[in-house]
């Protein structure tokens, strides 16, 4: 647990909830900073943060802010604020209490820019059986003038790549596919790389081995999770290196190897031991 | 200042919805308490003015005054959805 009230600060926490739910929090999760009750929406509207994209009639969620942080100091003058668009991410505790002591922790905001690059990353197929390969293909939309590289790159470059999570255990991964790069030439150091022009696709063949396969009451799943990194150059400047994540839960399905036999979603059996004594018993009569 | 609701995602599986950023939930992007705002949203009150007043009612049942209550020490004031859900 992070200690406001050691770093010197009072700690406040304001939702549209009534007071008895906010009292039932307090005790269920032994908070110990001060919950304020705003069941009108009456501070969050005065502050000009009530999310307005939720319609009045639209009942329970009218009434929430855009959930952040401002952060003041003694005097009560804001020092620093949080807000982001997406409401899942919220400062942890940590960056608030450094921002108490005075440390400036805002999230740096992404450049905002005509001249980014656009990625859509999908996962080609309907499902990933244990053993058949499918591919993540990610297809650029490179602003004209710039490129993307190809490994390997010098260091304080990133190449265009597809890369798995750490953690996608199951999942195996084979060697990117990609397009034909052409030799560029950097006008600062003279080195030659590879680059990709136009709009390349990327695509990353994977497989799964089985183990990856997670049950659950509607069939046979398999996840498979990473980023598609890249940085864009033209002659001049190079964008920061950026990353998109994706994330695919496709079905397992069956496979006949690994599966024949009966019950429900699995391949039908086709009398495989039947076959299999028959075709044993003619080549032990031919030979 | 017109908020446009961001509704960019995928859906995953049964009940298994990804937004922009990949995060996922039960609900698709833009729908209900799924609503973030797309492009720029207002903030409220900016860095280097005096938090507003906030007076509101405590868990207890007591009304409390921020800038009273915090006795001239900094403070943290999380806007939040939702204890409930």
């Amino acid at each position: 647990m992070i200690d406001f009230e050691a770093a010197g600060a009072k700690l406040y926490v304001l939702s549209y909830d009534e007071v008895d739910a906010l009292a039932d929090y307090k005790q269920a999760h032994g908070a110990t900073f001060t919950l304020l009750s705003d069941p009108h929406s009456e501070v969050i509207r005065s502050f000009g943060i009530l999310n307005t994209t939720i319609a009045e009639d639209d009942h329970p969620w009218h009434g929430i802010p855009y959930p952040g942080v401002y952060v003041t100091d003694g005097e009560g003058i804001i020092t620093q604020k949080f807000f982001e668009n997406n409401f899942t991410v919220r400062p942890g505790a940590e960056q608030l209490v450094a921002a108490v002591k005075g440390e400036d922790v805002l999230l740096a905001e992404r450049p905002a820019t005509d001249q980014e690059v656009e990625v859509e990353v999908e996962f080609e197929g309907n499902d990933l059986p244990v053993g058949i390969t499918r591919q993540i293909v990610a297809r650029f939309s490179v602003p004209k003038g710039m490129h993307l590289y190809q490994e390997p790159v010098p260091e304080g470059l990133v190449a265009a790549s597809i890369e798995l999570d750490d953690e996608a255990e199951g999942i195996v991964s084979y060697t990117l596919v990609a397009p034909e790069t052409q030799p560029h030439t950097l006008g600062t150091d003279g080195h030659t790389l590879e680059v990709y022009e136009g709009n390349p696709v990327l695509r990353l063949p994977i497989a799964q081995n089985g183990r990856a396969i997670t049950k659950d009451d509607d069939g046979r799943w398999v996840s498979v999770s990473g980023r598609v990194r890249w940085q864009a150059c033209n002659d001049e400047t190079c964008l920061v290196p950026d990353e998109k994540a994706f994330s695919f839960r496709v079905p397992s399905a069956f496979t006949v190897m690994a599966d024949m036999g009966p019950g429900e979603g699995r391949v039908p059996s086709m009398n495989g031991a039947t076959h299999f004594k028959k075709m044993t018993d003619r080549r032990k009569t031919a030979s | 200042m017109q908020i446009e609701r961001d509704t960019r995602g995928a859906e995953l599986g049964p009940n298994r919805y990804e937004d922009a950023e990949g995060y996922i939930a039960p609900l698709p992007a833009g729908y209900g308490p799924r609503s973030n705002p797309l492009g720029a949203f207002p903030t409220g009150p900016e860095v280097g003015e005096y938090l507003p007043d906030v007076v509101a009612v405590n868990s207890e049942g007591s009304t409390v005054d921020l800038h009273i209550d915090r006795e001239g020490k900094p403070a943290v004031l999380v806007f939040t959805r939702s204890a409930v859900w």
